[in-house]
């Protein structure tokens, strides 16, 4: 074996490690992104579910009753 | 002899080379033996053991709940919301990872002014479970706190220490009491094999299949630290969310019924009331209201009588509003005429003990003026006429004293007497005493009654949406019951409206029909005249009715006005939610 083909293979085997070792550390580093991404995305719809609820709290037609009769019972008092 | 002796002495020398040889042969065959014998045991009879050892070891399951469905009104996705599940943080300490007390305190510390408890108040939760790894701290953190404790668990001085975050699933009800005895309660389940929480009330029970929706597996690739670095996508099972409801309640119409039955019971001071109104056509439930009801919110301190939905779990004695479905009937059969005069007997029917309501003295009266005046000794000829058979087929016929399947749970069938009936119950069940039957019952009965006499099925829900956004309308069917005389409706109800009992459920612009109902309620010593259940059913525009609504109260206060009629208590909350009902549904266009 020539020696120019020895430190091919050598190059050629190292190369290969390298390459690997990085897409293993890729795949983590862009799993761990994934998982980032995913909980704030997780934590985005919580917040607007958490919004949403709350709206609907405010505008259910009982909690406009109360509220026209708070309003109205204020503006009574205000004319007296 | 020399050579001999040297000869000798090599032979022994070769013979004890041949043993050793022989013995560790021996011994390294016994020795490969028993690894290849333990080599086969590990690899072969223990190989799943081992590899499910080593797989847990790389791999870490995380099981992922489902999103229990949501609940709508009639309005659909994008409407009112009913019930829905979202996230909340609990923040939560495992004292496994502090050392000591002082370490304990200094967390308390940090965590005092970001939870707004002290610190005293952190570590008297944390010291009496000091021996477990999970101490709930506080549910439904806000963002801020949320975010507040992400920096103090991350930061590099005065780290947060042995404290985390856990997102759970929360069930919430927009609607709070308005709908708390249709939607029912989610709650914990007492089956340790079975899902932590499931529908424990209502329709949150009835379709807990449909809602519930099913769990999912994560399988991540973990570090030695257990870390998740990777995910293993073969093995990962996706949760499936549960499905969501669309109901026929419009929660404008409930509120309608809702504020104005409340009103009543209280200036009443009844024990409860129920309301409900419903589309005739299609059975669709638009309102239903039980009192009392309770706040899904403060569950623990409500009083369990509260959770019932009396329209269908307390059967009642109806009384009079029962009258018009025994008169339907009768006309049906040809029993009697519209025209025929029945002798009232002057207000007392002494054979059967038989008096009219609140004194009144009738002499011949036509089958609409016994409606329009509930006359009983009039309805007690009818029923004598009648006779047990047929009288307990057509109330059957309209579905009373069975189910109606409605898709609550708990639902009472009420009762009827087996056949053959003694001339008292004969004569009594014609007004509506002797026989037990619940508010959906008699709504479904003048459902019948107003629409021509097709059966429909009393139902709450009207499509269900899928995860994917695919909806699904239920289609209910309906049968024909009968041929019902539709002279009742718009003749001889809309009279007890325009000159009869109920002249304080007349609506200004509609016909109204109806029938009020005063029955007494039996105690131990019998019927006495203090416990009344007064009510009252009936729906508008008479010629082509939009809606049935009923209205019963149980025990109004009688001292507290003296009136107590199904027509001086039950009638005037009748026609403000009918009037509201009608002109919301105008405006709609529906």
């Amino acid at each position: 074996m020539s020696r120019s083909r020895l430190i091919f293979i050598i190059f050629y085997l190292t190369a290969m490690l390298i390459g690997t070792v990085h897409l293993r550390v890729s795949k983590s580093r862009i799993y761990y992104r994934y998982s980032v991404t995913n909980v704030h995305r997780e934590e985005l719809k919580r917040m607007l579910g958490d919004r949403e609820l709350r709206l609907e709290q405010l505008i259910n037609p009982s909690a406009i009753q109360q509220e026209v009769g708070k309003s109205a019972a204020s503006g009574d008092g205000a004319r007296k | 002899m020399q050579p001999a002796a040297t000869e000798q002495g090599s032979e022994t020398g070769g013979m004890r080379s041949k043993v050793t040889i022989f013995v560790i042969s021996g011994v390294l065959i016994v020795a490969f033996c028993l690894l290849g014998w333990r080599l086969f045991y590990l690899q072969y009879s223990r190989a799943d053991y081992y590899r499910d050892l080593s797989y847990r070891a790389r791999h870490a399951r995380v099981i992922e709940t489902a999103q229990r469905g949501r609940m709508y009104d009639s309005s659909g996705p994008g409407g009112r919301l009913l019930a829905a599940s979202n996230r909340i943080l609990t923040v939560f300490m495992d004292p496994g990872l502090l050392a000591d007390w002082d370490e304990k305190m200094e967390v308390a510390g940090i965590l005092q002014p970001i939870l707004g408890m002290s610190a005293p108040e952190i570590c008297d939760i944390v010291e009496p479970r000091r021996n477990t790894r999970f101490v709930k701290l506080k549910a439904g953190i806000t963002e801020q706190q949320h975010a507040a404790i992400k920096e103090a668990i991350s930061r590099k001085e005065n780290r947060l220490r042995g404290v985390a975050i856990q997102s759970s699933w929360e069930r919430y009800y927009p609607m709070g009491r308005l709908t708390s005895t249709i939607i029912g309660v989610e709650g914990g389940n007492a089956d340790e094999n079975g899902p932590q929480k499931i529908g424990l009330t209502g329709l949150e029970q009835r379709y807990e299949s449909l809602l519930r929706g099913t769990e999912g597996e994560n399988i991540l690739v973990v570090d030695k630290l257990r870390a998740p670095v990777g995910r293993d996508p073969s093995s990962t099972i996706a949760a499936k969310d549960g499905s969501s409801l669309v109901l026929t309640i419009d929660t404008t119409i409930q509120e309608f019924a809702r504020s104005e039955l409340l009103e009543q019971y209280k200036h009443y001071r009844a024990e409860s009331a129920v309301a409900i109104v419903m589309d005739p056509w299609t059975g669709a439930i638009l309102a239903m209201v039980s009192i009392p009801d309770y706040d899904p919110d403060k569950l623990s301190s409500t009083d369990p009588s509260a959770l019932r939905n009396r329209a269908l779990t307390d059967p009642y004695e109806p009384g009079s509003i029962f009258k018009p479905i025994v008169v339907a009937a009768a006309l049906d059969q040809g029993i009697i005429t519209r025209d025929e005069l029945i002798y009232c007997e002057d207000g007392h029917w002494d054979q059967y003990r038989i008096g009219e309501w609140a004194g009144h003295r009738f002499g011949n009266l036509t089958v609409k003026e016994i409606l329009a005046e509930s006359s009983n000794i009039g309805m007690a000829k009818i029923g004598m006429k009648m006779g047990d058979r047929r009288l307990c087929e057509a109330v059957k016929m309209f579905g009373l004293g069975s189910k109606t399947q409605i898709d609550l749970p708990l639902e009472e069938a009420g009762q009827i007497w087996p056949l053959p009936w003694d001339k008292m119950c004969l004569t009594r069940v014609p007004y509506g005493h002797q026989i037990n039957v619940t508010a959906i019952q008699m709504a479904r009965a003048f459902c019948i009654l107003a629409n021509g006499g097709r059966c429909v099925w009393p139902h709450l829900v009207r499509a269900v949406i899928e995860p994917d956004g695919k909806v699904t309308e239920l289609n209910r069917k309906t049968n024909l019951a009968g041929q019902v005389i539709e002279w009742i409706v718009r003749e001889a109800l809309t009279s007890v409206v325009n000159d009869g009992t109920g002249k304080e459920a007349a609506i200004e612009g509609y016909q109204v029909f109806g029938k009020t109902g005063t029955a007494n309620i039996a105690g131990k010593g019998g019927y006495d005249e203090i416990n009344y259940t007064s009510s009252f059913i009936g729906g508008a525009p008479a010629d082509n009715p939009a809606v049935i609504v009923l209205v019963s109260i149980r025990r109004p206060d009688k001292s507290v006005d003296g009136k107590y009629s199904g027509g001086r208590v039950a009638a005037p909350v009748f026609k403000r939610i009918l009037e509201k009902t009608m002109k919301y549904l105008e405006t709609n266009g529906t």
